[in-house]
């Protein structure tokens, strides 16, 4: 860590350290060049990626992330494909950093690499920085055979919030991974186009639950009203993690017919189901809610009880 | 009154072999919000000069040869 200024022949002196016959010495002079935040300390470290000994190279691989542009990216594109693994993800976590609009040149030759790895990470990197062609590179990319890529994919078309990518998220949506329709059912949450709330009502009904939970937290998030009968449906999920989002979602929609059976949630064991259905009674402020309430005042768990207090207080308000 | 003879263990170990701090390396030293370790003038490795710790874990976790263990005591797991 340096805060004082770095006067240039201390960037020229860790530039000589990285010639030491000591991998040890040169791993901390990439440190230090690093901390530096000098712009001439790039090419050197860039070089370092190519270093014999692999601590070297992972060392190079951490301190580009501290950089940005090009000459960075290139040479994160080449320890991308390095024998060591570490060193591989250590460049593939740098290049997510990466936010300067130049380094896209360096990542779009990687998209087609033949390694899946190196593929999504290019994509990893691409989100980010908006290139112009990333909406077609990406659409092209979620029909990758690899899901990890079709995942990243479509993680690069969703950062966009373009509304021609709809037919591709909606199509990833029933992709044949779970991690793909999860990614794609959260990445719908900046459409407020009708066909998008009938592709999330669809995910309700997904086998994978961590799926539905994210289709049921956008639904709420949208405002779509539409959902408010399939949201009330997910109310017996098996998964309480799935039934959470869709009693937060019924609330955010002020979903006044669902009041009982968000209720019947009051009871469950888990507190944090309770928490939820509490506070869903709360936006919702329907007196019909109030005996439920009024039953679970001395509930255990004290951010059940703030909850409960809180809703009966609004719909005290509502009915004032 | 017994002597206070016995070693303690303190919570941040340094493995000597694995510590670049000869090198050069203070990544160690320089991220812990408490300064409590330093580079030893005896062995150029780091340690735990002041056995006082947030178990906050940088140390840890930024060490560029994975040298450094702190041992988080068992009612704080």
């Amino acid at each position: 860590m340096m805060f004082e200024p770095v006067g240039d022949d201390e960037v020229e002196l860790l530039i000589e350290r990285l010639a030491d016959g000591d991998p040890e010495v040169r791993r901390v002079a990439l440190i230090e060049l690093a901390n530096t935040a000098q712009p001439e300390a790039v090419a050197p470290i860039a070089k370092a990626v190519e270093d014999p000994d692999a601590g070297v190279r992972l060392q190079a691989a951490i301190s580009l992330g501290e950089f940005d542009g090009f000459e960075a990216a290139e040479a994160l594109g080449i320890a991308l494909v390095d024998a060591d693994a570490r060193v591989a993800q250590a460049a593939s976590d740098s290049i997510a950093e990466l936010k300067a609009p130049e380094a896209a040149a360096a990542l779009l030759p990687l998209v087609e690499h033949v390694s899946g790895f190196v593929r999504a990470s290019a994509l990893r990197g691409l989100k980010a920085l908006r290139h112009p062609e990333a909406l077609a590179i990406g659409v092209k990319a979620m029909k990758d055979p690899e899901p990890g890529v079709r995942a990243q994919a479509v993680g690069v078309v969703g950062y966009l919030k373009a509304e021609e990518s709809l037919p591709a998220l909606i199509a990833a949506c029933r992709d044949a991974d779970a991690e793909v329709r999860r990614t794609a059912a959260g990445a719908l949450a900046f459409s407020k186009s009708p066909h998008a709330a009938d592709a999330l009502i669809g995910v309700l009904a997904d086998e994978g639950w961590a799926v539905r939970e994210c289709a049921a937290e956008t639904l709420g998030k949208s405002r779509f009203d539409q959902a408010r009968g399939p949201l009330a449906g997910l109310l017996d999920d098996d998964v309480w993690q799935v039934r959470v989002k869709a009693i937060r979602s019924l609330g955010q929609l002020k979903a006044k017919e669902a009041v009982d059976r968000i209720a019947q949630s009051l009871h469950h064991e888990v507190s944090n189901l309770r928490k939820e259905a509490a506070a869903a009674l709360g936006e919702i402020a329907d007196p019909a809610a109030l005996p439920h309430l009024e039953a679970l005042v001395n509930d255990p768990d004290p951010d059940v009880r703030k909850n409960v207090r809180w809703a009966l207080s609004r719909i005290g308000a509502a009915t004032g | 009154m017994p002597l206070a003879n016995t070693p303690t263990s303190v919570p941040v170990l340094v493995d000597a072999e694995k510590c670049i701090a000869d090198k050069g390396c203070t990544v160690c030293v320089d991220v812990c919000p408490l300064d409590v370790l330093r580079i030893s003038e005896d062995t150029g490795k780091a340690y735990m000069k002041y056995d006082e710790c947030w178990y906050c874990m940088p140390c840890e976790a930024d060490c560029p040869t994975n040298a450094v263990t702190v041992t988080i005591p068992y009612l704080l797991r």
